[in-house]
């Protein structure tokens, strides 16, 4: 008898999903479900089920309407940004290999996947770009400069300014701000965050909530528009001397004042996220984890990208999460797509349709829509800001009223300090992932010293880089006329944790002496 | 020191000859496939650390040992190890005894039940246990900590969380195999010992302990190894001073870095290490003479009064703590989305999120690649984890030392590691080979690859299991048995495997479980949605924006069901042998 209601129980439960969608009815196609007939372009991404399933349905019915056929996209997602990276390098590299080190041509390829989309420009520009498996995109000056009339947003080119035809195009808008819980906050006695500098505040000790910028493009942006807005107020600063009012940046980039000005700003920008590393609960490899973890209260405050952000403060109400886009230190960054080389014949035609659809003011209003608006999605709105401007002028029935081409939303990346990217991120991993812990024990060493005086002279100490903006611009020198290899990578990455651990632990004893 | 050296035969055999050709065919037969299926795929992956311009070298590995926050991890590793070990032991050791010792209220029920952390998929139990300990968790609110700014279990246990977490998640793995042991003892052993005079302290320590040996070879090994590899868990409590997670971090960041899959090499070094010394400490002394104890037989006595209460007791307690990240994921998928907050329940319940699950487009072919990927890797798992357990334990062949230990390879090797392996592998025989059949595309039909990666992943589970069971089976039984004419092939199916059957229905038991919920070969290698397993439609569901927790949770909740009905079916169909692992009969 057991017996029997053990395996009935069993089958049942297994049924009870096929039970309930055949109850249900069938919904749009699933992607699980693969029509061998149909043509299929393979796109390799990171974005999640939501953006990949509004995507292929529309792009299936806009293809068939345009071009009289049909055509399935085929999404490969083997994780986040850094898998799509691995995957298309192993994939490359063998086809090298089988080449006599060399890509041969394009027809004599099949690698088995057209399309990349998704990660962030920093992601397409400094690390698909840089192995050579993008290929250039069927685009004109003259489309270009219909799609985007101004090329760049605050300082992000929204498309590939280095090559013509560029190699990967913004199709899509990410900002970066923070998101706070109002309880938390109050309990801990600190006004909700605004700025930047507020996430340094010591009573949000343990309750800041940070994203490795190693592994998440968002953490990326988020950090060098601090480390750019600190050199950015110091060269303000520097210019509005006496003695060099009215001369340009330009006209002082030989003077030493004005690159110790830098330096100074550098610094600074350096300390400033120190601090906040300093009063992080965790550096997570997952950005998406920071607004449900704020939501729930564990951690007061984080660094979030715009659309995780709302979505969650929509779901759980403004006190438990609210996003807010710190003025004059907000970073906009477009989301590209590119075609992979080899890509070829038949399959270079249905990506390049799929760029033009992505671009075309259908596929861009679908990233904003709401759900069952003309045009919109069918199940989920994705809250995603357009990267023309065109479509701005007429925002009924968008998810969220946002334009970040009007007014100036964002701060004006420089694309000179942008450069020092590649030495600065393994320098952030290294000070707040490898020597993390370090970092917090010197710092609630700190906290605890009762002198008011001495504890910010140590804080200030603490958050002093052991690390000067000349040796980093000297790193990438060397990485530009002789790249460096992996040993010397991952040897100097070792190096610089030591020098952080040393100064974390002197300023600890020091503490503690006190 | 090899496995069989524990396991002398009393007899010598006249027809050995028959069993040294069968063990010689097996482990011609094993080691091409532990080359191929293990060995390739990982030094596929690792050997980018040990080259440098194009040459063989060791200088990352002098980098990692010249670097204080990497030795560290390996020394915090090796520290959370052992603890873990040894708290999962003296949890599982007196529910291993009293299980099958004894009879009080409630064991029917409460001795499988004990297994339920087996059943929790890995970041659906991180759901749980962030729920269960955040800042206004519900075990916060109980304790009335909620006022003011909560308190922060996470952030000020980090080390403490680790252990308790690992031992209540790692205990039944040391259950099952103590359960077996304690199971294939002869209780008349106990009780000649016993009527000459021995108290029961002495009894245990004299009699049951030795016998149990290989059981607590088994568990412990497999939990240390487990525990010095594991990286959910640290991951959880936001520990990152630890080998594991090291790797991992390095690993998954966007630009490439050969160091730490020299790191890889070194930890699975440590794990070697550790399991010599588990086998120096334990792995001699098992008495294979010792008559066997009848499978199924139950011959416990019935506790009564204070002690039968205080059994009780003890079991619930620690199934309570075991369960308390079931209850927290089964609560959160029940609850409306947003509506657990600041409070020990939830406020307001739902049904909703089931449906959303259940409906869900990955749900259905999710819950059937999962089903048919866990089936398959158990049965190849099965076949190839007997006949090196054979080997190991039975033959005399020198390689049967380097088989024992390979076969407990796959345990220290991180998941992310063997499966970049089989990607990497999948791709190179795509671009070398372009006319090859499409099930051999990981790209397109990764099925195949998936399977030997779940059977690949889980084989010391197998191993370890049918190998304790056959130390503890009298040689003389199957030597008889030859001696009067059996063919070695004969003796094997009508004496061997019906003696070791529970140690093999725990072995797969444990296979299966933990095939099904696996996470890092489904990651990298099901890459399309059609091929999905159940553990990445949950990540999948978990990512999305608003109420991905609650609906991820639902599945979660949803496969746990699942695969607890699944087991417990097994076990009604596999009847006595089953009571012999898990006394519920």
């Amino acid at each position: 008898m057991r017996k029997i209601v053990l395996m009935s129980a069993f089958f049942l439960l297994l049924a009870a999903p096929f039970l309930m969608r055949s109850l249900a009815g069938s919904g749009p196609g699933s992607e699980a479900v693969i029509d061998a007939q149909t043509p299929r372009l393979v796109v390799i991404t990171p974005h999640d089920q939501d953006i990949r399933n509004e995507f292929r349905w529309a792009f299936a019915d806009w293809h068939l309407k345009k071009y009289g056929q049909a055509v399935e996209l085929d999404f490969l997602v083997p994780g986040g940004t850094s898998d799509v990276r691995r995957q298309l390098e192993t994939i490359y590299r063998t086809i090298r290999a089988s080449h006599g080190g060399a890509l041969p041509p394009e027809d004599q390829i099949e690698s088995g996947i057209q399309v990349a989309w998704g990660g962030g420009d920093v992601f397409f520009d400094r690390e698909l770009k840089p192995l050579g498996i993008l290929r250039p995109l069927d685009l004109d000056a003259q489309q270009l400069a219909e799609i985007f009339p101004q090329p760049a947003l605050a300082g992000a080119n929204l498309y590939d300014r280095k090559s013509t035809p560029p190699h990967w195009v913004g199709v899509c808008l990410s900002s970066f701000g923070i998101v706070y819980n109002a309880d938390v906050c109050e309990a801990l006695g600190v006004p909700p965050p605004r700025t930047w500098d507020d996430l340094t505040d010591p009573r949000l000790v343990g309750a800041v909530a940070l994203c490795d910028p190693t592994h998440s493009a968002t953490a990326t942006a988020m950090d060098m528009l601090i480390l750019q807005r600190g050199m950015a107020d110091a060269e303000a600063k520097f210019l509005d001397e006496p003695a060099n009012r009215g001369k340009t940046a330009a006209e002082m980039e030989g003077s030493p004042a004005y690159q110790a000005a830098l330096d100074a700003g550098w610094a600074d920008g350096m300390g400033k996220l120190t601090r906040i590393a300093c009063n992080a609960r965790y550096v997570t490899n997952d950005s998406t984890r920071i607004p449900t973890d704020v939501a729930l209260g564990d951690s007061a405050a984080g660094m979030a990208i715009d659309f995780y952000g709302r979505v969650t403060e929509e779901t759980v109400g403004p006190r438990r999460e609210q996003f807010v886009l710190p003025a004059g230190a907000t970073a906009i960054n477009p989301d590209p797509v590119a075609i992979l080389y080899g890509t070829h014949g038949r399959m270079l035609d249905y990506a390049n349709h799929f760029v033009e659809f992505l671009l075309s003011p259908e596929g861009q209003r679908l990233w904003i829509l709401k759900v069952g608006q003309p045009g919109g999605p069918r199940r989920h709105a994705l809250r995603r800001p357009p990267v023309r401007e065109s479509v701005y002028a007429d925002r009924s029935g968008w998810a969220d009223d946002i334009n970040y081409f009007a007014g100036n939303n964002g701060f004006k990346q420089r694309s000179e300090w942008v450069a020092m990217l590649p030495e600065l991120r393994p320098i952030w991993a290294a000070a707040w992932v490898d020597d993390g812990d370090d970092l917090r024990a010197a710092y609630r060493k700190i906290l605890a010293v009762s002198d008011p005086t001495r504890r910010e002279e140590l804080l200030t100490e603490l958050a002093e880089p052991p690390i000067t903006r000349a040796e980093v611009l000297e790193a990438g020198r060397e990485r530009n006329s002789s790249d460096p290899s992996d040993l010397d990578r991952a040897r100097q990455r070792l190096d610089w944790a030591k020098r952080f651990l040393s100064h974390f632990r002197q300023v600890a004893d020091e503490a503690s002496g006190d | 020191m090899a496995m069989a050296s524990v396991s002398q035969p009393v007899v010598q055999t006249v027809r050995r000859s028959g069993g040294n050709v069968g063990h010689a065919i097996s482990a011609a037969l094993i080691c091409p496939f532990f080359a191929v299926f293990l060995v390739w795929p990982i030094w596929e992956v690792v050997r980018v650390g040990f080259e440098q311009n194009g040459h063989p070298s060791a200088v990352y590995i002098r980098l990692i040992i010249s670097d204080p926050q990497l030795m560290r991890g390996l020394f915090n590793a090796a520290a959370v190890a052992v603890t873990v070990m040894f708290s999962s032991l003296a949890l599982a050791l007196p529910l291993a005894v009293i299980s099958v010792r004894f009879k009080f209220p409630g064991r029917d029920w409460l001795s499988p039940m004990l297994l339920a952390p087996l059943v929790l998929p890995p970041f659906v139990g991180a759901i749980g246990v962030r729920l269960l300990l955040g800042r206004f968790g519900p075990l916060t609110m109980l304790l009335g900590l909620g006022g003011g700014a909560g308190f922060d279990w996470i952030g000020r246990y980090r080390m403490l969380g680790i252990i308790v977490v690992e031992a209540l998640h790692l205990y039944p793995v040391m259950l099952l195999n103590l359960q077996a042991s304690l199971a294939n003892i002869d209780p008349g052993l106990e009780q000649a010992a016993a009527n000459l005079g021995a108290g029961r302290w002495r009894v245990f320590r004299k009699i049951t302990l030795p016998l149990l040996r290989p059981g607590l070879f088994a568990g412990c090994t497999l939990t240390l190894i487990w525990s010095f590899t594991e990286l959910g868990t640290p991951l959880i409590f936001d520990f990152n001073t630890i080998t594991p997670v090291q790797i991992f971090w390095q690993i998954t960041q966007v630009a490439a870095n050969p160091l730490p899959y020299a790191l890889v090499v070194m930890m699975l070094a440590g794990a070697g290490v550790l399991y010599l010394l588990g086998k120096v400490v334990l792995g001699g002394g098992a008495e294979a003479s010792a008559s066997k104890g009848i499978a199924g037989g139950d011959a416990a006595r019935r506790l009564r009064g204070l002690p039968a209460f205080a059994a009780t007791i003890f079991f619930v307690v620690v199934l309570i703590l075991a369960l308390l990240p079931h209850a927290a994921v089964i609560l959160t998928s029940f609850s409306a989305t947003g509506q657990w907050y600041r409070s020990v329940l939830p406020r307001q319940f739902t049904l909703n999120h089931y449906t959303a699950a259940l409906l869900d487009d990955l749900a259905i072919p999710s819950v059937r690649n999962s089903v048919f990927y866990a089936s398959s890797a158990t049965i190849l798992g099965v076949a190839v984890g007997l006949a090196a357990a054979v080997v190991i334990v039975r033959s005399r062949l020198r390689i049967r030392g380097f088989i024992d230990v390979l076969s407990m390879l796959p345990l220290a090797v991180p998941g992310l590691v063997l499966a970049f392996g089989y990607l990497a592998i999948g791709i190179m025989l795509k671009q070398k080979h372009p006319g090859l059949p499409n099930w051999l595309d990981v790209q397109e039909r990764p099925a195949l690859f998936l399977i030997l990666a779940y059977a690949v992943r889980r084989l010391p589970y197998i191993v370890r299991a049918a190998a304790a069971g056959l130390q503890q089976t009298p040689r003389d039984l199957e030597l008889a048995a030859e001696n009067l004419g059996a063919s070695h092939a004969k003796t094997l199916r009508k004496i061997t495997f019906p003696l070791i059957a529970g140690n093999l229905i725990a072995g797969a038991l444990l296979a299966f479980a933990f095939a099904l919920l696996e996470v890092s070969d489904s990651l990298i290698l099901a890459q399309k949605a059609a091929y999905f397993p159940i553990t990445r439609a949950i990540l999948e569901l978990a990512q999305r924006m608003g109420d991905g927790l609650y609906i991820a949770s639902a599945l979660g909740v949803w496969a746990m069901l699942l695969l607890t009905l699944c087991l417990l079916a097994a076990g009604s169909m596999v009847g006595k042998r089953w009571g012999s692992v898990l006394n519920a009969e």
